[in-house]
């Protein structure tokens, strides 16, 4: 610690601060445009200079200047004062004052210093720039006419995002922000640089002329989509959210957000929302009273007797789902499931049997600060982009050695020296062996305590780095030094994202990656962690809750297969579109078709257009409520706008359901989680009122496992086939749910088929040809993309799109083999 | 003339190059043998901080000094760059030594490189000097034919290699971690310090950086002894000879090796052969465009660091800029201004478009447009300026202005009052 004077008061802080961060804590005010908390400190704009009386003879700029011991720091004087207003008159030299038409008008902070230095009129003279603007994209707007060269978004890009969009080029007054050979913007429109620019430079396009920034209300919520579980501020005017504002006070995303995060919400303004309840009379869905709706799927219910099954989705809230089980009681069975239940099902049960627990060990923040870092699955920067942004300030920051386990290159491969462990489709297990193989071998395993070591190394044996690289067609050495990396690492992570298009070998993959966290004595060590990263906003939530088939219950994929079968009567799926998003189509289809079904959903999804009932639900910004993400962060939500005509909340309905069939329910979503907390392992000693700006991490920062259990697993061989089909997400989009934003939309609008160039050559295919895969259980089309980052042989579509009809081909395999056909 | 002793010009003949053979026959790489036969890193440091040489790049930082920040004895990769991207209007030095005899640098380089223990070093150039670099990377193969450059050198166990990089060719990689910047390919914006090179510089690695002629003594204070390099001061304080590249309105501008506080009118007088046409003596720049401008006042001043302060100005590189009589002290204020604002890098605010506003200023006057509010609007960007950016390029920038309203003010005000630049008729 440090003792210094900031204008006359004693203040004591870290040695690693800045003066400005000192001023800062102590709430001296110093004005600053190029600093920015979560970016290494920069010192170009000069307004935050101060008078340090140890450096007479020149102003010091405080955001750049660590604080000494004994340091006098004066912040105002005539002379800074002096200064602050000329460094503001030669911004104001080339600015275009067009405060009246810009959007940040309100909120500028080159407005509120000219405003407050009082600089009105300007002495000196000099060219304004006439530079055309960056319309390209229909995400972000840039006017590099209001530009002060703040390097704001140059650096959020680089330090953060890890894109690298942005650069200074040319010199002098001349000085300006370019992308790349200066061309429009094309990158991921993750917007943090929106969020960062301190003018009306970079604005987001959506949200222009919508609104003055004081005419917004701001209401604090929880991302709707991923696991990730990222604070988003709804901007909200007329009951509708016209922006999403930057917060890096609450939550863990430090502000950061993804394409969905923040230009994702206008699924919830969409008119396409269902607005009335619906009942199908003659065959066809018709609009009813709740009353009527809710009493003709009760009635549903009661006919199928205990011959019901519940479905629900991972994106209720804790409170919802804790409704949804209470409803499940109250109608009697024990068949109720989430999310497809296949991948959460497997993953979890892996790791209770390995490590006893249920959840990530560890929190996000912790991985920053990470040495080595393992991402299973290259798709995990495009499930829980923000998360890969933290794996990136690990690198940039504390030089983090990265690996990712991957059967493609995706954008966390691109990360500075970030090693890529390529395998052929479905081998992600037979990596993982080898990597326990080397440090079992290579004696660098943290053995203590640990149960089934023999076994283990017994059936390790076939796994050394040679063999598996020979049979994934990696590289040896490659293996063994990141088994190495891991092994010796201060603080490491693992990380494995789970979802609905990845569901083969979860289990397997699971305790491969519990096997390698306790040898590496990552399990359970504070600063280090295995994450398991849910794919939707509650999927943790559901697991904690156990929406899970209870003692003789069925899961989701077993109650699809009797409700085909007729073995089941009802089914009731909350927020879930099985027919789009679950394996296997035609078993997906003959279950809806056959049976009694009721369901509760934002929007008309293919799965509700075959209901009988029809429950118009509310979306995240409708409601109160927590999700509980991926690292255990119980959060809450707040209702930000009205739901539109006589859409309810999830806990509305199964209120009137629970009322219906003469169950009590909790009054208010409070009340539920007191209820639910009293219940659920882990909640027991949380109350709401500790559900602060933070959230509440269940179990703390560092989850103790409450076994040490090493499982041996078998590897998998490779398809001999010569076109292979990868599924899985795409980075613009989240579920099924993102394909009704605009914005996702905007980048991604439709399905597609990626492949390799030498691929497309040898098929003669290019950008936006049709293509077809045929297999033996049917066949998808799409347009093609051609890219560099996937292995030749080897395709890739999302899942996200209903139009694709990709359940048609895809049962849950690791990869599909496929014959391509060019239309 | 003849008695002023020549150390790094020992070997230089018009338009000729000295290479391996012609250097040795001069006693060049004894130096070399000495140092890895007879000394320690550590007394070879001792030995240049003994010597008081000061940075010849323009900082004048004592090089000695410098090098006790570098941690020579910590393990893994550690670098020395030279700092040859001069630049600067009025400084060719370098450029000079380099076409006369290259060896000198390359030999002067292994020997910081083994006191420094630094087993890679890089020659950053500037872009123009094409030949320089032509010639140096012939020395460099010399050098490493002979056993001085590679691995083992001498049996010492040391290992060098010694790189040539040319530059991209803008002003500001002449700041030394702008110059790192790029040395690894990114945009040459200067860094923040700390962390210093020493601690974090190239690659991130630590660091030192050096000029060409601060480097190039080093073989000479080896062999010569540090008493001996004191010795050939003039001044008490200072050491060792200089470079001084002549320019502007004298009879004769050349570039000449003389001792460190030398009388501004000797140089004048006796190796510029006095001002050009017959005409007066007005001002000079001591030390390159970026420092503060002498006058007739001056002739008597020692050329060094301590005693150019003293009076207001800087020693700088030594490029000495004469202005005749007939010189309009603003225009020729202008005319540097101008280099300086297009070669700020962007990256602070009272450099990128204060400079800028300056300029406006001088131009105002020097168009005649000038009014008794601009003056006082120039005064004002000494403070708000100067000091107050990030790199000391706006500093230095402000140098000459700080120069001409301490000298010339009157002149400005002539300008305002007769609404026209009286220098033009």
């Amino acid at each position: 610690m440090v003792n210094l004077t900031i204008d006359g008061k004693q203040i004591t802080t870290s040695k690693t601060s800045t003066i400005y961060e000192a001023a800062k804590e102590n709430d001296i005010y110093i004005p600053v445009l190029c600093y920015a908390k979560k970016l290494l400190p920069y010192g170009a704009c000069r307004v935050c200079l101060v008078e340090v009386e140890q450096m007479k003879g020149r102003l010091i700029p405080s955001c750049t200047t660590p604080v000494t011991e004994g340091m006098v720091v004066t912040t105002m004087s005539d002379e800074i004062k002096k200064v602050r207003k000329t460094v503001l008159e030669f911004l104001l030299v080339n600015h275009v004052v067009d405060c009246p038409v810009c959007d940040k008008g309100g909120e500028c902070d080159l407005q509120d210093l000219t405003y407050e230095y009082e600089v009105v009129t300007s002495r000196f003279e000099g060219e304004k720039f006439d530079l055309p603007k960056d319309e390209a994209n229909p995400f972000i707007e840039r006017n590099m006419n209001r530009c002060v060269l703040c390097g704001k978004c140059v650096r959020v890009c680089d330090e953060v995002v890890g894109y690298g969009s942005y650069s200074f080029i040319n010199r002098g007054f001349e000085t300006k922000i370019a992308t790349a050979f200066d061309r429009g913007l094309d990158c991921e429109f993750c917007g943090q640089c929106v969020s960062m620019c301190p003018v009306g430079a970079l604005l987001p396009r959506p949200f222009k002329f919508k609104a003055r920034p004081w005419q917004l209300k701001e209401v604090n919520s929880v991302c709707g989509y991923c696991g990730n579980g990222c604070t988003v501020t709804l901007g909200v005017k007329d009951n509708e959210v016209q922006t999403i504002r930057f917060n890096d006070e609450t939550g863990v995303n430090d502000g950061n957000l993804c394409i969905r995060g923040r230009f994702g919400y206008s699924y919830v303004n969409s008119n396409k929302r269902l607005t009335k309840p619906l009942v199908r009379r003659d065959g066809v869905l018709k609009e009813a009273s709740w009353d009527e709706a809710i009493q003709t799927a009760v009635q549903g219910f009661k006919d199928a007797g205990e011959q019901v099954g519940i479905i629900s989705g991972a994106r209720l809230t804790n409170e919802e789902l804790f409704l949804v089980k209470n409803l499940s009681k109250a109608l009697g069975t024990e068949n109720l499931d989430h999310s497809g239940g296949e991948c959460y099902k497997g993953v979890t049960e892996g790791l209770l049997e390995t490590l006893g627990v249920r959840a990530s060990t560890a929190t996000f923040p912790l991985v920053e600060k990470a040495n080595a870092i393992l991402a299973i699955r290259s798709d995990f920067y495009e499930t829980h982009p923000v998360f890969g942004m933290v794996v990136n300030q690990a690198i940039r920051r504390n030089e983090a050695k990265l690996s990712i386990i991957a059967d493609k290159f995706g954008k966390l491969s691109k990360l500075p020296n970030a090693r890529t462990l390529l395998h052929k489709p479905g081998l992600e297990l037979n990596v993982l062996n080898a990597l326990c193989h080397v440090i079992v071998e290579e004696g660098l395993a943290k053995t203590e305590g640990l149960n089934g070591l023999d076994e283990l190394k017994a059936a390790l044996k076939e796994y050394s780095a040679e063999t598996v690289a020979e049979l994934v067609g990696g590289d040896a050495d490659a293996i063994k030094q990141t088994a190495r990396e891991l092994a010796g690492a201060e603080n490491a992570a693992i990380m494995l994202a789970y979802g609905l298009p990845y569901t083969a070998y979860s289990k397997e993959l699971a305790i491969a990656a519990a096997n390698l966290a306790l040898l590496t004595g990552i399990a359970g060590r504070q600063g280090s962690g295995l994450y398991l990263c849910g794919e939707k906003a509650n999927s943790q939530g559901a697991i904690d809750l156990a929406i899970l088939p209870g003692g003789k219950g069925m899961g989701a994929q077993q109650m699809l297969a009797a409700a085909g079968s007729g073995e089941l009567k009802a089914l009731y799926l909350v927020g879930e579109d099985p027919l789009v998003s679950y394996p296997n189509r035609s078993l997906v289809e003959k279950a809806l078709e056959k049976s009694f079904l009721v369901v509760q959903d934002i929007f008309l999804s293919p799965s509700a257009q075959m209901a009988d009932v029809v429950f118009p639900a509310a979306s995240f910004a409708e409601k109160a409520g927590t999700f509980t993400n991926a690292e255990r962060r119980i959060q809450q939500l707040h209702v930000g706008i009205k739901s539109p005509g006589e859409a309810k909340t999830d806990f509305a309905i199964l209120q009137l359901l629970l009322k219906e069939l003469g169950t009590s329910a909790p009054a208010t979503p409070a009340e539920a989680f007191k209820s639910l907390a009293a219940e659920t392992p882990g909640y027991e000693m949380v109350s709401l009122d500790m559900v602060g700006p933070q959230g509440y991490v269940w179990g703390g920062d560092n989850l103790e496992p409450e076994l040490k259990q090493l499982v041996p697993v078998a590897g998998a061989q490779p398809l001999a086939d010569k076109y292979q089909l990868l599924v899985g997400s795409a980075l613009y989009h989240s579920g099924t749910l993102s394909t009704h934003a605009k914005g996702p939309n905007a980048a991604v609008a439709a399905p597609y088929i990626e492949l390799g160039r030498e691929d497309a050559a040898e098929l003669q295919l290019v950008n936006d040809d049709m293509l077809k895969l045929k297999t033996v259980e049917g066949e998808i089309q799409a347009k093609v993309k051609v890219d560099r980052r996937l292995p030749k042989g080897v395709f890739f579509t999302p899942y996200h799109f209903a139009e694709l009809e990709l359940n048609k081909i895809y049962s849950g395999q690791p990869a599909i083999a496929v014959e391509p056909v060019k239309v | 003339m003849s008695q002023v002793p020549q150390l790094l010009f020992k070997n230089r003949r018009p338009g000729e190059t000295v290479f391996i053979d012609g250097y040795r026959a001069t006693g060049g790489y004894q130096p070399l043998e000495k140092a890895f036969r007879e000394m320690t890193p550590v007394e070879l440091r001792e030995l240049v901080k003994s010597s008081n040489l000061r940075g010849r790049g323009g900082a004048g930082f004592p090089t000695g000094v410098k090098w006790t920040f570098f941690p020579a004895d910590a393990p893994g990769p550690k670098y020395l760059v030279c700092n040859c991207d001069e630049m600067e209007p009025g400084t060719y030095k370098d450029g000079e030594l380099l076409m006369a005899d290259p060896h000198q640098l390359v030999e002067g380089m292994i020997v910081s490189a083994y006191a420094l223990q630094t087993d890679v070093g890089y020659i950053f150039i500037r872009y123009a000097y094409e030949k320089q670099a032509e010639y140096l990377r012939r020395a460099i193969a010399e050098a490493k034919e002979a056993g001085y450059i590679g691995k083992n050198i001498l049996g010492s166990g040391f290992d060098f290699e010694l790189h040539v990089h040319g530059s991209a060719g803008r002003y500001i990689l002449g700041e030394e971690t702008a110059l790192l910047n790029g040395l690894e390919g990114q945009r040459p914006n200067p860094r923040l310090k700390p962390p210093f090179p020493a601690t974090r510089g190239l690659f991130g690695q630590p660091t030192t950086v050096n000029n060409v002629e601060t480097i190039a003594n080093i073989p000479h204070i080896i062999s010569g002894g540090a008493e001996w390099f004191r010795d050939l001061a003039l001044t008490p304080e200072g050491s060792g000879t200089k470079l001084f590249g002549l320019s502007g309105h004298l009879n004769c501008t050349e570039c000449f090796e003389l001792p460190v506080g030398i009388r501004l009118g000797e140089v004048v007088e006796t190796y510029g052969q006095g001002v050009w046409k017959n005409r007066k003596f007005k001002a000079c720049l001591p030390g390159g465009a970026s420092t503060p401008y002498l006058t007739e006042e001056h002739m008597d001043v020692a050329l060094d660091f301590m005693s150019l302060e003293k009076v207001g100005s800087r020693f700088g590189t030594a490029g000495v800029t004469v202005f005749d009589d007939q010189t309009c002290m603003v225009a020729a204020t202008l005319n540097l201004i101008q280099f300086f604002a297009r070669e700020s890098c962007g990256w602070c605010t009272p450099c990128r478009d204060g400079l800028s506003m300056v300029r406006w200023l001088l131009e105002k006057f020097e168009t005649g447009k000038g009014s008794p509010e601009h003056l006082d609007m120039l005064k004002d960007q000494l403070q708000n300026i100067s000091g107050n950016s990030f790199c000391a390029l706006a500093e230095g920038a402000m140098g000459p202005v700080a120069g001409l309203l301490t000298h010339f003010e009157q002149e400005i005000i002539d300008h305002i009052e007769k609404g026209r630049c009286p220098f033009k008729s």
